[in-house]
């Protein structure tokens, strides 16, 4: 793949996080007087402390640009501030033990759908008609119009309150002692095993209705008959000539969907009280624990950016013609 | 000169009976899909719930009004059950209803009048001003919008106030509708941007210049009545997604108790432990309203969308 | 142009298509078993089971193709013979609609789901491949019948290199390696005129001119017998268009190459082939060596058809046109389908569908103004 084309990529990226950044900036400067309304919660300081304290956080410095530029240097440094709610923990701690359970539940949910749901579309798309593509589709039209929570809420009831199969929240037992790892392991996947089918399922349905169509689509192209013009078998034309071009719309798909998969990963998080990101960022909300938003706004929108580069990067591999 | 001269009462009513025409032709080609009547079946009884909750459950019960016990499961009495206050579900369920489609309604509003001006005008103006207008609409297509949208309404809540109230509708309504309105207009800037642009090129735009008309004059009676097929099964279908938006930004708690919407209503649910509790009935009447009048948009928009803008496609 | 028609096989069959088709094969027959010889020699690869390399190369009696329309059928070819031979090239030319296509891909059996073959047959080699299906059916698609599509721009998988797509057939369907397979490639562009390097180009790479040659190249691969082209230049601009049909006389001289050519352009068709069959509604008007019938066209519709044409060295004059539309298929006109159109209709043109006969020239006609009694002339 040329350089050219994943350079430009890269610079774009690059760009849009700039972009991001400067933005987060100006948006907790909105507020009128934000900074200084943290300081004013608090009535027992003094005006001689609250004036130390502005000119100690750079807050009597022009807004552009010394602030911006002092904003900019700490970030990039890995300066995030302190967080409001956790008393003086730097926020980048708070954030650094919510990010893994966030990665894998989400992670393997997607995993899980793109594997699950391109197949289940490529199927039914292939053999249109019959009980498993009508009711497939149906299904997935319903999933489409539930948000990814009501699936969770709907599971949890189901299996985990009705039936006992699973437990209700959180990602391990409280206050649980383990004989070994695997015992460890063994709660973990439990407590994982509903959230993550709630991810799986409200993904599946949109993949495999993309796909279908995509796929229906390519069925039509004149290229199809050219291969069965050649003789070759159905498999044959399926793996090595609709397949590759179906999958184009998919991959954009799995690209866009990751800014849309963030809603639903907060909400997820909250039915199951799962200890991700989600769960964090509504509690920060609740404490109107700024310096805490502002540094998941900046990671969920680079994670957004820099996934939507790999997405774009894959997409000139499949298809040559953006390449040129 | 001999020729009978064209009135202007002629011209008149020749466009009307072609809008009639044309009217008749679209209502003919759009009661011949089974989906898109059922969407629509499926609306007018919410719509008709929405515009008067209290013909049908009395007024919105409160705290203090709340009728049953702690949580009951459905009965005579409480067809719906009660909440963790005693609240009868129908009657919150019912004027969710209105709340629901109220903020939905003006969210699609803002989002659409935005997204269509700014790409009718990035796509008819060009140049520079496309390029800057079309640059800032990708960059928020990139974002994720849900968290912009969940820090904006902190932001703009500490800016009115809680309790702030505009003729008798608290504020705080006013603040998820701004919020969803100014994180989705993008697509639709996008996809109005590239109608105006095929539009531009056609020929009449070309006459409508010649013989004079202003930018602002073509754009508003040439361009805009030719995207206007695109802007109304876009509406639709960004009316279905406000909805779920504006659930899903309740839900994490940035709603109104006092106007519960749905979502509100499953926030409540969730804090009071519903789901663990297995206080079913307390979730599933706005869960299923959401999903309902969800999959009704999206019914009536893909058929309006079928009927508006037939796709040709050729095959061998 | 070889002559492959020896004057003086009068004998009509009194309007029965069998007996007038023998009697154009027998014509050529006295060249046939010397085409059978070409054939056998020149491939590389074995016969299909079954097959007399003898026997005239490709023989079509009474092809019927209908179009299942919700309740209705639309007949789209409707009593089609004709016959190839060996190193012939036949064109077949008609209006948008008139079947030619059909006819072409139901040799193959390539159609969309609602069509089907319902009648006729279908002799390759004397085996008839009619109501062949599933693996019998594809070893002989483009082992024996292979297609050069139209606007190669689709017909091309565009995120596939065009020699791999080349190499494709000789990789599965004949069973080479991939290394053998894409050396083939490269040997076939260099026959098309195409530097093999350009090989690995991707089909949007390519202008429109080295498309279509490529796809050419494609339906070299397996050394088929009978290549259809199906309309192979219409979406070409004409500098473009004169390259191709070069290329394609230079590979009929060089290879001995069978062709059939489905083009609505006469002009093309005079150019290239040897034989033309206008085809009008699923029928076929008239059929015969392209010299005779196009200084002598006896079918009504043909002569319209070739007054449509503007030539070049003529007086000029008005173009004339055909009123009216072709019929829908799914209700075709009693008797001759193109009696409302033509100008010449008589009574008993609403009424009887004509019979073919054929003449001493090799033409056949299937018209009410020539009937069987007046053959020999």
């Amino acid at each position: 793949m040329g350089g050219r084309y994943l350079g430009r990529k890269l610079l774009q990226a690059f760009g849009t996080i700039i972009m991001i950044v400067v933005l987060n900036f100006l948006l907790f400067r909105l507020v009128p007087g934000s900074p200084d309304r943290i300081l004013l919660r608090n009535p027992n300081l003094s005006p001689a402390t609250i004036a130390a304290t502005r000119q100690r956080w750079g807050l009597d410095k022009p807004l552009i640009p010394d602030q911006l530029v002092a904003y900019l240097e700490s970030t990039a440094s890995g300066d995030l501030g302190y967080s409001l709610k956790f008393r003086g923990q730097p926020v980048v701690d708070v954030l650094a033990d919510r990010i893994w359970p966030t990665l894998i539940l989400f992670g393997l949910g997607e995993a899980i759908a793109i594997v699950v749901g391109l197949t289940l579309g490529a199927y039914t798309g292939w053999r249109r008609g019959g009980p498993v593509d009508y009711v497939g589709n149906g299904l997935s039209l319903v999933l489409y119009a539930m948000p990814y929570f009501i699936i969770g809420m709907i599971l949890l009831m189901v299996f985990a309150t009705a039936l006992g199969w699973f437990p209700t929240s959180g990602m391990f037992r409280i206050g649980a002692s383990y004989g070994s790892w695997t015992d460890q392991l063994l709660d973990f996947l439990g407590h994982l095993a509903l959230p993550l089918t709630t991810v799986a399922i409200g993904l599946i349905g949109q993949y495999s209705i993309l796909m279908r169509s995509s796929v229906i689509d390519t069925l039509a192209e004149d290229y199809i008959t050219t291969a069965r013009a050649k003789g070759l078998t159905e498999d044959r034309i399926l793996r090595a000539h609709a397949l590759p071009n179906a999958m184009l719309p998919a991959v954009t798909l799995v690209a866009i969907n990751l800014g849309y998969l963030i809603a639903g990963a907060i909400t997820v998080e909250v039915v199951f009280n799962w200890p991700g990101l989600g769960t964090l960022t509504v509690d920060a909300l609740t404490a109107r624990d700024y310096p805490v938003l502002q540094a998941i706004f900046l990671l969920l929108s680079v994670a957004v950016v820099l996934a939507n580069m790999v997405a774009d990067l894959v997409y000139g591999l499949l298809d040559p013609r953006v390449r040129s | 000169m001999s020729a009978p001269a064209i009135q202007p009462d002629d011209l008149g009513r020749a466009r009307l009976r072609l809008r009639l025409e044309a009217i008749r032709g679209f209502a003919g080609r759009f009661t011949r899909r089974p989906d898109g009547l059922l969407g629509l079946a499926i609306l007018t009884v919410f719509v008709v719930l929405a515009v008067a909750p209290d013909l049908f459950v009395g007024p919105l019960e409160t705290a203090t009004t709340g009728s049953g016990g702690v949580l009951d499961p459905p009965s005579a009495a409480h067809l719906l059950g009660t909440d963790e206050i005693g609240r009868d579900i129908l009657n919150l369920t019912i004027h969710g209803t209105r709340i629901s489609m109220v903020i939905g309604l003006l969210a699609t509003v803002v989002t659409v009048l935005l997204g269509s001006v700014i790409g009718i005008v990035a796509g008819f103006v060009g140049g520079w001003l496309d390029t800057v207008l079309m640059r800032i609409t990708d960059f928020f297509l990139v974002l994720p919008t849900f968290v912009l949208a969940l820090i904006l309404a902190p932001i703009i809540l500490e800016l009115v106030g809680t309790d702030a109230e505009l003729f008798g509708i608290r504020l705080t309504l006013l603040v998820i509708v701004i919020v969803i309105g100014v994180t989705s207009w993008a697509s639709t800037a996008r996809i109005i941007r590239s109608q105006a642009l095929s539009v531009k090129e056609r020929a009449f735009v070309d006459r409508a210049r010649v013989i004079g008309s202003g930018s602002g004059h073509i754009m508003l009676h040439h361009i805009l009545p030719n995207v206007l097929n695109l802007i109304v099964a876009n509406t639709v279908l960004i009316f279905g997604g406000a909805i779920l938006t504006e659930t899903t930004l309740s839900f994490i708690g940035l709603g109104d108790p006092f106007q519960p919407s749905w979502g509100q209503i499953l926030n409540a649910a969730q804090t009071a432990g519903a789901p663990g509790l297995g206080a079913w009935w307390y979730m599933a009447p706005p869960a299923v309203s959401i999903v309902l009048v969800v999959l009704a948009f999206t019914l009536v928009g893909s058929a309006l969308d079928d009927v508006l803008n037939p796709k040709l496609r050729v095959r061998r | 142009m070889t002559d492959l028609h020896a004057p003086g096989e009068g004998a009509p069959g009194a309007g029965s298509p069998a007996a007038s088709s023998t009697a154009s094969s027998g014509a050529s027959g006295a060249t046939g078993a010397g085409a059978g010889t070409r054939v056998a020699t020149r491939r590389q690869w074995p016969l299909p089971k079954g097959a007399d390399p003898d026997a005239p190369l490709l023989v079509v009696k009474d092809l019927r193709t209908y179009f299942t329309l919700g309740d209705q059928q639309l007949r789209a070819v409707d009593g089609v013979s004709f016959t190839l031979n060996d190193g012939e090239a036949l064109g077949i030319a008609g209006e948008s609609g008139c079947g030619k296509t059909t006819t072409a891909l139901s040799l193959v059996r390539l159609l969309p789901a609602n069509a089907q073959v319902t009648g006729g047959e279908i002799k390759l080699f004397g085996v008839d491949i009619a109501h062949k299906s599933g693996a019998g059916l594809r070893r002989y698609r483009w082992r024996e019948i292979s297609i050069v599509f139209q606007g190669a721009m689709n017909a091309l998988n565009p995120v596939r290199r065009v020699n791999e797509q080349i190499a494709e057939p000789v990789e599965v369907r004949l069973g080479l390696g991939r290394a053998a397979a894409l050396r083939r490639a490269g040997e076939l562009l260099e026959l098309v005129g195409i530097p093999p390097k350009r090989g690995r180009a991707y089909p949007h790479e390519l202008s429109g001119g080295m498309r279509q040659r490529a796809m050419i190249a494609m339906a070299l691969a397996c050394d088929p017998a009978v290549i259809i082209g199906d309309e192979p230049t219409t979406a070409l601009d004409v500098m473009v268009q004169a390259q191709i049909l070069e290329l394609l006389e230079r590979l009929r001289r060089e290879l001995g190459l069978s062709l059939i050519l489905i083009t609505h352009d006469l002009s093309v068709i005079a150019e290239t082939c040897d034989r033309v069959m206008v085809m009008y509604a699923g029928k076929v008007a008239e059929e015969g060596p392209v010299e005779v019938i196009f200084r002598t066209p006896r079918h009504p519709y043909t002569q319209k058809l070739l007054a449509a044409f503007p030539n070049i060295h003529a007086d000029r004059r008005t173009l004339e046109v055909i009123p009216g539309s072709p019929p829908d298929l799914r209700t075709p006109p009693p008797g001759c389908r193109f009696h409302p159109r033509c100008s010449f209709a008589m009574e008993v043109c609403s009424r009887e569908v004509p019979p073919e006969v054929t003449f001493a020239d090799g033409v056949r006609v299937a018209c009410h103004l020539h009937p069987p009694s007046a053959a020999g002339s």
